[in-house]
């Protein structure tokens, strides 16, 4: 489902963050990402986003090359795609339910669709009773579960999640796990990026390392 | 087709959500736009009742058609018959003694005309026509100055001929001023929108993430801008009533003292169409220019 070949990143400045990066994802395979901070895991989520393109190689999606990807195709590609991001990316104008709901209004679902898929997914996350709240009065560890409900309430093909457990305390981060290997078991293809170690061992799957922009499989 | 509707309805709908969060901006630029319409829609108004004015004047527009003394008495006759058809409304022989007469009277030349060893006037007829729009009175002139026998056919239309020119410079500067004024009202637009784009930078950065296409984080301001015209065009129809509601009664007094019963008439439906449509295309193109551009600033091209 995703592939990488020779992939070099480097930002504008130079800094490279991946160097030569050569990886297979399966079609519903469950990827955790580790390594340092700053060793490329956003990086790599990005580029399989078309949020990045790639300097070198060549990363492609579905059979797509996502760097070459006209600019209007790639809102297609990412409609595919569950994102929870490192910094939630929630918007503070509008209250819980309608930032879970955006994701559908995009793909023209109808709104009392929406609005009842939007709920289950709040409910699993465990926000149901906050679904008026505005995200700013939120806790961290709420924002992130909101985040993850917007991610998962399009039933997405491939779930790209970035430190989706970074502010949750482990009984919360036991459930989010649960809910990925759920997903994970009904064919979704998931790639998290984390340091929780307690949930790759729980959850199993396979763990690519990353150090300084250098891919190694850990055992 | 259903997904399309939901999709443009939810588009006005979040337009209207983001002009009523700033209700005062929009009411300001409203206004802008409004005073920016209404300077050529005015003067299209002040045109148009000064064309129904020239219309109205007693004085009718009339050929004076002068017979050749020579003319031998079947052309008259043939004269004669051609204007009693329908095109004619009113035909009247002045003989020449009449004319004579009349001229005496009127310019008070008596003491003139009592010297002239003869009549030097001809017969005439005054012709009034049925229809007196400016080309068919020329065509009817040229038409009856070809009848056999007539020696002149003279149009008395010098007054309406100066005013129909000065009406269509009139209507010329409308156009000009229309014209400037729509890239006014689109740069107004376009620049209420662009402060709209920049205030949802977010939003629009978050919806690009998880797969709005360009068109349809633009639709909302594409309708925005169109919504925003339309406010303008309705505020320009409310200074053009008050500025004919003021002017009513100095207008109806002024025509009073010419023995008219003038008054100034309301713009009609298809008018108010263009006041109101007009502004809400070109707020939508400048709204299209400004956030395609904006756009752009928001999150530059990879
Ligand atoms: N937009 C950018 N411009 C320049 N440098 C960047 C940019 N984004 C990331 N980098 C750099 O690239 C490197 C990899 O960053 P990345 O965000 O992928 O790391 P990470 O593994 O996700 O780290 P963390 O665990 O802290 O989130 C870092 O050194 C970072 O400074
Ligand atoms: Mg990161």
């Amino acid at each position: 489902m995703i592939q990488f070949s020779q992939v070099t990143k480097r930002y504008p400045g130079g800094h490279e963050a991946l160097a030569d990066v050569d990886l297979v994802i399966e079609k519903g395979e469950l990827v955790f990402l580790t390594g340092h901070s700053g060793a490329g895991k956003s990086t790599l989520l990005k580029l399989i986003a078309a949020i990045e393109r790639p300097t070198r190689g060549v990363v492609t999606v579905s059979g797509q090359n996502v760097g070459r990807l006209p600019q209007r195709a790639i809102p297609y590609l990412r409609r595919n795609i569950g994102l929870v991001f490192q910094d939630h990316k929630l918007l503070f104008d509008r209250n819980a339910i309608e930032n879970v709901v955006l994701p559908l209004d995009i793909a023209g679902v109808d709104r009392r669709e929406s609005l009842k898929r939007a709920r289950a997914v709040l409910d699993k996350v465990g926000l149901l009773a906050r679904e008026k709240a505005n995200p700013i009065s939120l806790s961290g560890g709420e924002q992130q579960r909101l985040c993850i409900a917007r991610a998962l309430v399009s039933r997405p093909a491939l779930l790209l999640a970035d430190e989706p457990t970074g502010n949750l305390d482990a009984g919360y981060a036991a459930d989010i796990m649960a809910m990925f290997r759920d997903f994970h078991q009904v064919g979704t293809t998931l790639v998290i990026a984390t340091h929780d170690e307690r949930a790759i061992t729980a959850l199993g799957g396979r763990t690519l390392h990353l150090d300084h922009g250098r891919v190694g499989e850990a055992a | 087709m259903r997904t399309w509707l939901r999709h443009q309805l939810g588009a006005l709908q979040s337009a209207l959500t983001r002009l009523a969060a700033q209700p005062v901006a929009a009411l300001l630029t409203a206004l802008a736009m409004g005073v920016a319409i209404s300077l050529p829609a005015g003067l299209y108004l002040a045109l148009d009742n000064l064309g129904r004015l020239a219309g109205s004047l007693p004085a009718q527009p009339e050929i004076s058609l002068f017979l050749d003394p020579a003319a031998p008495p079947g052309a008259r006759q043939a004269i004669e018959a051609r204007l009693k058809r329908p095109d004619i409304a009113h035909a009247r022989l002045v003989g020449r003694d009449e004319a004579l007469a009349a001229l005496a009277a009127a310019q008070d030349l008596g003491d003139v005309v009592a010297g002239l060893p003869e009549n030097p006037l001809p017969d005439a007829w005054i012709v009034q026509p049925q229809d007196t729009s400016r080309a068919a009175l020329a065509r009817l002139a040229r038409a009856l100055g070809k009848l056999p026998g007539v020696s002149e056919a003279r149009l008395d239309s010098a007054w309406a001929e100066r005013l129909a020119a000065l009406i269509a410079i009139g209507h010329t500067v409308v156009w000009l001023l229309a014209a400037l004024f729509a890239v006014a009202l689109a740069a107004i637009a376009g620049n209420a929108i662009r402060a709209q784009v920049l205030a949802r930078r977010d939003e629009i950065q978050v919806s690009r993430l998880i797969g709005a296409t360009d068109r349809h984080i633009r639709r909302p301001f594409l309708y925005l801008g169109a919504i925003q015209g339309l406010l303008g065009g309705l505020a320009a129809a409310g200074v053009l009533s008050i500025a004919g509601w003021v002017l009513q009664e100095p207008v109806a007094r002024l025509a009073g003292l010419y023995g008219s019963t003038f008054h100034l008439a309301p713009p009609g439906l298809p008018e108010l169409a263009v006041v109101l449509g007009l502004p809400a295309v070109f707020g939508w193109l400048g709204a299209w220019t400004s956030v395609a551009r904006s756009l752009r600033q928001v999150e530059p091209p990879r």
